[in-house]
């Protein structure tokens, strides 16, 4: 047996909220998904006015960042670099469009998260980064929670 | 040019709200899927633990209701088993005869589809009442 941490809905919905309150007022309106590390939704919600179009690529975003494990931007590079296509993984879920992030704890994989509906790919992307910087920022308070109480318990055994 | 009701997010944030508000310890955890009239998501959730087919089988739910104007129970019971059709008459890998989509209307407007699964399939159009309800739309 194995165990494999996953994002949860409680992480999902933090992350989501998190990439809401980046976005100002006037910009377009946004669809953003959460993926676990097997790129399956966990929580995904559409602005009023964004279109299926950026449903669609929101979800593709996520799924791309957890299936390949890099942010779809830097993983568009590599594949520029290597003189790749996409097509080359015969898998029509992945994207390289700007928005995508791996989301990970612990340095293993717990799934994405896209963004997209800006109109600008790298607005997207910007906007996506606050998700994961919000989930980063949780796994560091709950490092933290976890390392205080085990000092103190060290100073007083000795 | 013409002008639609369509529904919004707030609305579909007050049903996932009133879904989860609903649930107790004896369900086990639930996919809920909301779409608009074309049955494109708006929202979707999926519980920790709760198996990728369910959101998939919600989704399904939600699509069939607010693409086809029927909740999925009444699709099944008066338009495929009553005619001796089976899902492949219509063409549309998306739709499914699963009890547990219902149709969210504006008056007689069909303004999108609301879903749940995970449970019974008699529990999840229970709980996809739940959230229609808390829609609170008006015509």
């Amino acid at each position: 047996m194995i165990s494999q941490l996953s994002v949860d809905l409680h992480d999902a919905r933090l992350a989501v909220d998190a990439v809401l309150d980046a976005a100002r007022s006037s910009e377009k309106p946004l669809a953003i998904s959460v993926v676990d590390p097997g790129g399956n939704v966990v929580y995904q919600l559409r602005q009023d006015g964004a279109s299926s179009v950026d449903v669609r690529h929101a979800e593709r975003k996520a799924y791309t960042g957890a299936y390949i494990g890099r942010d779809t931007s830097m993983w568009r590079l590599q594949i520029l670099h290597d003189g790749r296509t996409v097509a080359d993984w015969a898998n029509p879920n992945l994207t390289t469009l700007h928005g995508g992030w791996t989301l990970r704890r612990d340095g293993a994989v717990i799934g994405g998260l896209g963004v997209s509906g800006s109109g600008d790919e790298d607005r997207d992307e910007q906007l996506a980064l606050k998700g994961a910087e919000a989930l980063a920022g949780l796994a560091v308070a709950a490092w933290r929670a976890q390392r205080n109480p085990v000092r103190i318990r060290d100073r007083s055994a000795r | 040019m013409f002008s639609q009701n369509r529904l919004a997010l707030a609305e579909a944030e007050r049903a996932r709200d009133a879904v989860l508000a609903a649930l107790t310890p004896n369900d086990n955890p639930v996919a809920l899927a909301i779409a608009d009239d074309h049955g494109v998501p708006i929202l979707l959730l999926r519980q920790d633990g709760a198996p990728t087919r369910m959101l998939s089988r919600a989704r399904a739910k939600a699509y069939t209701a607010a693409t086809l104007g029927l909740d999925t129970v009444v699709f099944r019971d008066q338009h495929v088993n009553a005619t001796w059709r089976s899902l492949n008459d219509w063409g549309d890998p998306m739709l499914t005869t699963l009890q547990g989509g219902l149709v969210v209307r504006s008056g007689e407007t069909v303004v999108g589809g609301i879903a749940m699964s995970g449970n019974s399939t008699t529990r999840d159009e229970a709980l996809a009442h739940i959230g229609l309800r808390a829609m609170d739309l008006r015509p």
